[in-house]
C-alpha cells in the first residue's frame, strides 16, 4: 500500500476575478521509502500540491475535489484539529532555507523543541537533547541549538529545517525546493544528506523543484507539472531516455549535461498561461510545436505509454 | 553607549530650541517696559526686585521714582541661567499661584491625573488594536477585517475634541450615565466616600476623557498591526508553524507577533508626542484638572515658567519613550545588538 495517494487533488484560489485553477486533476503515489520528484516551472501549482497535503493553504484556496489518502485515510475531510496531529508526525515538510522558513526571533534549538514537544509528552531537558542529537544527524554542531537563525549561514539553515522536519519521526517528508538560493557546493552537500537521510530512515519523501537535475540525485520517481496539470509521471529513468511529452522534452532540452556531446540549450518558445484562464483542454498546446486539433477540443489523459512505470497525458503516443 | 551619548545631546538640543522659542516670543519687551514705566503699578524696590527675578537686569540701581538704571542681560547669561534651571528641574514659580511650578505639579495631583488618564488610554488602546489587528490579519479579507478597518479609519480621523462633545452630549446630557466632566466630584471636599465608592465614582469621572482618547489611539495601532502582521503570516515561518502543527492561534500570537511586534513598538513611542498633545485636548474638554488642561491655561495667562517647565517635560518623555524603545528592540530581536 503506498504511504501517500493522491487522486484527482484539484486546488483552486479564490480571488476578484474568479478561482485560480493553481492544481487541477492531480494523481500520483508515494510507497514507502520511495522518493518522489514534483518538478515544473515556478507557479506550475507544485508547491500548492505540497500546501494541500498538509492541508496549510493560505486563505481563499479551497481543495475542490479529489482525495489525499495517507496511511489509508483520506485528508480532505479531516478537521483542522485532526489534521494537526498528522503534521510533523505523520507529514513533515522542509520549506527553503534562505528564505524565512525558521522564524528570525527563536533559537534554533528551541523551535526544533517547540515540534518535538507538540507531539510528545518530553521534558524541556530531554527534547533539547533530542534537538541536539538531531543536529548531529545533519551534520551541524549541536552546541548551535543556542543560535538564532541569522548566526547560522544559508547551508545550515537548510540542514537546521532538515533536522526539525524529523523532529518528529515523520513517514513522510515533503521537500520544496530544498537547495535552491544555496551556491551548488552546498546544494551538493544538502542533497546527499537527504540521500542518506533516506537510505539510513527509510523516509518516503516527495521533493519539489523547478530542477530536474536535483530531482535525478535523490527520487526514484518523477513527475512533471504544467500549469496545475501533470503531464508526465515516471521513473527517472524513463523519464530522463525517453522523455515523451513535448513539455518534458522542452525542459530537458533547456539543460546543459556534463556528460556528451556540446550542443545549443533550447528555450520553449512563449509564456507560462494565466491560471486565470487557462489554455482549454491540455493547457500546453499554445506552447506545443506538435499541436493538433484535438489537444485544444479535450483535455488529454495520463495513460501508460512507452516502456515500464511511465504515464503521459498527450495525444501523441 | 552611543545610544546613551545621542539622547544626552538631544536632551541638550531640546533645552536650547525651547530656550529659542521663548526669547523670540513677542512681549517679552513689552512686559519690561510695562513693568518699568507703568505708573500706576508697585513701588520702586519691587520693580527693581522683579526685574532681577527674571534676568533682565544684572544690576538694578533704582534713579527716581519710575526710572532705573538697568545692566541689561546677554542672550548668554539667560541661556546659561535657563541651561542650569531646566536640567536642575528648577522651573520658577507659576506666575498664576506664585508657587513652584513643581508644587502646582505634582502636590495639586495634576501628574497622577494625567499619568492615571494617559496610562488607562493608552494600554487599552494598544491592547485592543493590537488584537483586533491580529485578528483582521488572521482573517483578512472577512467581513470582520474590512468592518474593523473601517471603523478605525472613522474614529482615527475624528477630532478629538469633536468626539469628547459628542460624548459629553450623548452619555451625559441625554443619557446621564457619566458626568460631563472633572475628575472627582466636588461635595468630596466636604465628604469623601470609603475607598470602593471613591474607585467607582473615579472610574465614572476617568470613563469618557479615557474612551475619547482610546478610540484616538487605537485605529493607527490596529491598521500597523494588521500590516505587520499581514506580512509577517506571509513569510515561511508561519507556515513552517502550521505545518508543525501548531494551533493557529499559536502561530498567530507567538510566531508571527513577535516578528511584527517591532513597528509596533516604535509607532507606540513616536505617537507618544501625539498622545499628549490629544491629552491636552481631551483634557480641556472634560475639564479634566491634568498637565494638559494645566499647560492650556497656562498658555492663556502667558505663564512662562508652567509653559516652560511642560514643554520641556514633553520633549524629555518622548525621548525617553524612544530610547525605551529601543531598548525593547534589542529584546524583541536577536538581530540588534548594541554595544
Amino acid at each position: 500500500m503506498p504511504v501517500l495517494q493522491l487522486d484527482g487533488l484539484t486546488t483552486n484560489y479564490r480571488t476578484v476575478r474568479g478561482w485560480v485553477k493553481a492544481a487541477e486533476d492531480v494523481s500520483f503515489e508515494v510507497e514507502k521509502g520511495e522518493a518522489l520528484g514534483l518538478v515544473g516551472e515556478s507557479g506550475c501549482g507544485k508547491t500548492t500540491v505540497a500546501l494541500s497535503i498538509l492541508k496549510i493553504l493560505p486563505s481563499g484556496a479551497r481543495i475542490r475535489h479529489g482525495k489525499i489518502i495517507f496511511d489509508g485515510r483520506d485528508l480532505v475531510p479531516l478537521s483542522d484539529s485532526e489534521m494537526r496531529k498528522i503534521r510533523w508526525k505523520g507529514i513533515s515538510i522542509v520549506f527553503q532555507g534562505a528564505m524565512n522558513a525558521l522564524n528570525p526571533v527563536f533559537k534554533v534549538g528551541d523551535q526544533i523543541v517547540e515540534a518535538i514537544r507538540l507531539h510528545e509528552d518530553v521534558s524541556k531537558g530531554d527534547a533539547m537533547r533530542r534537538a541536539e542529537s538531531l543536529l548531529e544527524l545533519v551534520g551541524v554542531e549541536p552546541s548551535r541549538v543556542n543560535n538564532y537563525p541569522h548566526e547560522f549561514s544559508g547551508g545550515m539553515r537548510q540542514r537546521a529545517l532538515i533536522a526539525m522536519a524529523l523532529a518528529s519521526n515523520p513517514q513522510l517528508l515533503i521537500a520544496d525546493e530544498p537547495g535552491t538560493a544555496l551556491d551548488v557546493i552546498v546544494q551538493a552537500q544538502v542533497l546527499k544528506l537527504m540521500r542518506s537521510l533516506k537510505e539510513k530512515l527509510g523516509l518516503s519523501m516527495i521533493m519539489i523543484s523547478h530542477d530536474l537535475s536535483i530531482v535525478a540525485e535523490v527520487c526514484e520517481k518523477v513527475a512533471i507539472m504544467y500549469a496545475g496539470h501533470l503531464v508526465e509521471y515516471g521513473s527517472i529513468e524513463a523519464i530522463f531516455k525517453e522523455p515523451l511529452h513535448p513539455y518534458t522534452q522542452g525542459l530537458l532540452g533547456a539543460f546543459p549535461g556534463i556528460k556528451g556531446e556540446r550542443r545549443k540549450l533550447t528555450s520553449i518558445p512563449g509564456q507560462p498561461p494565466d491560471l486565470l484562464a487557462p489554455p482549454a483542454a491540455c493547457r500546453f498546446h499554445p506552447r506545443c510545436p506538435y499541436v493538433m486539433d484535438i489537444c485544444k477540443k479535450e483535455k488529454p489523459l495520463l495513460e501508460k505509454a512507452g516502456s515500464g512505470d511511465h504515464y503521459v497525458a498527450c495525444y501523441l503516443y | 553607549m552611543k545610544r546613551v551619548l545621542n539622547t544626552v545631546l538631544l536632551i541638550v538640543f531640546v533645552i536650547t530650541l525651547n530656550f529659542i522659542i521663548f526669547e523670540l516670543m513677542p512681549g517679552t519687551q513689552a512686559s519690561i517696559s510695562n513693568l518699568v514705566q507703568n505708573p500706576r503699578v508697585f513701588d520702586p524696590t519691587q520693580v527693581a526686585r522683579l526685574l532681577k527675578l527674571y534676568n533682565f537686569c544684572k544690576e538694578v540701581t533704582i534713579t527716581g521714582p519710575h526710572s532705573y538704571n538697568c545692566v541689561p542681560t546677554t542672550i548668554w547669561d539667560r541661556f546659561s541661567a535657563y541651561f542650569v534651571n531646566m536640567i536642575t528641574f528648577n522651573f520658577g514659580d507659576s506666575f498664576q499661584t506664585n508657587k513652584p511650578v513643581l508644587h502646582d505639579m505634582i502636590q495639586t495631583g495634576r501628574l497622577v491625573n494625567t499619568l492615571t488618564l494617559l496610562g488607562v488610554a493608552t494600554t487599552v488602546a494598544l491592547l485592543i488594536g493590537t488584537l483586533l489587528g491580529v485578528v483582521a490579519a488572521a482573517k483578512r479579507g472577512s467581513i470582520f477585517d474590512s468592518g474593523s478597518v473601517t471603523l478605525s479609519l472613522i474614529t482615527f480621523s475624528l477630532p478629538t475634541f469633536w468626539m469628547g462633545l459628542l460624548f459629553i452630549m450623548i452619555f451625559a446630557n441625554r443619557l446621564q450615565l457619566f458626568p460631563s466632566g472633572g475628575v472627582t466630584p466636588a461635595y468630596w471636599a466636604i465628604k469623601t466616600p470609603d475607598l470602593l465608592g471613591q474607585f467607582l465614582t473615579r472610574v465614572q469621572y476617568l470613563f469618557l476623557p479615557a474612551l475619547t482618547l482610546t478610540l484616538f489611539f487605537y485605529g493607527g495601532n490596529l491598521l500597523l498591526t494588521r500590516a505587520t502582521m499581514t506580512e509577517a503570516l506571509s513569510e515561511d515561518y508561519s507556515n513552517t508553524g502550521r505545518a508543525k502543527g501548531l494551533p493557529e492561534r499559536t502561530v498567530l500570537f507567538k510566531h508571527a507577533l513577535k516578528n511584527a511586534s517591532l513597528p509596533l513598538v516604535t509607532n507606540a513611542a513616536l505617537s507618544f508626542g501625539g498622545l499628549l498633545g490629544g491629552a491636552i485636548i481631551t483634557e480641556t474638554v472634560f475639564n479634566w484638572d491634568g498637565l494638559g488642561f494645566w499647560l492650556f491655561n497656562a498658555i492663556g495667562w502667558k505663564d512662562y515658567p508652567v509653559m516652560q517647565a511642560m514643554f520641556f517635560i514633553i520633549a524629555l518623555c518622548v525621548i525617553a519613550a524612544n530610547f525605551i524603545s529601543d531598548i525593547f528592540y534589542g529584546i524583541l530581536d536577536p538581530r540588534i545588538k548594541y554595544e
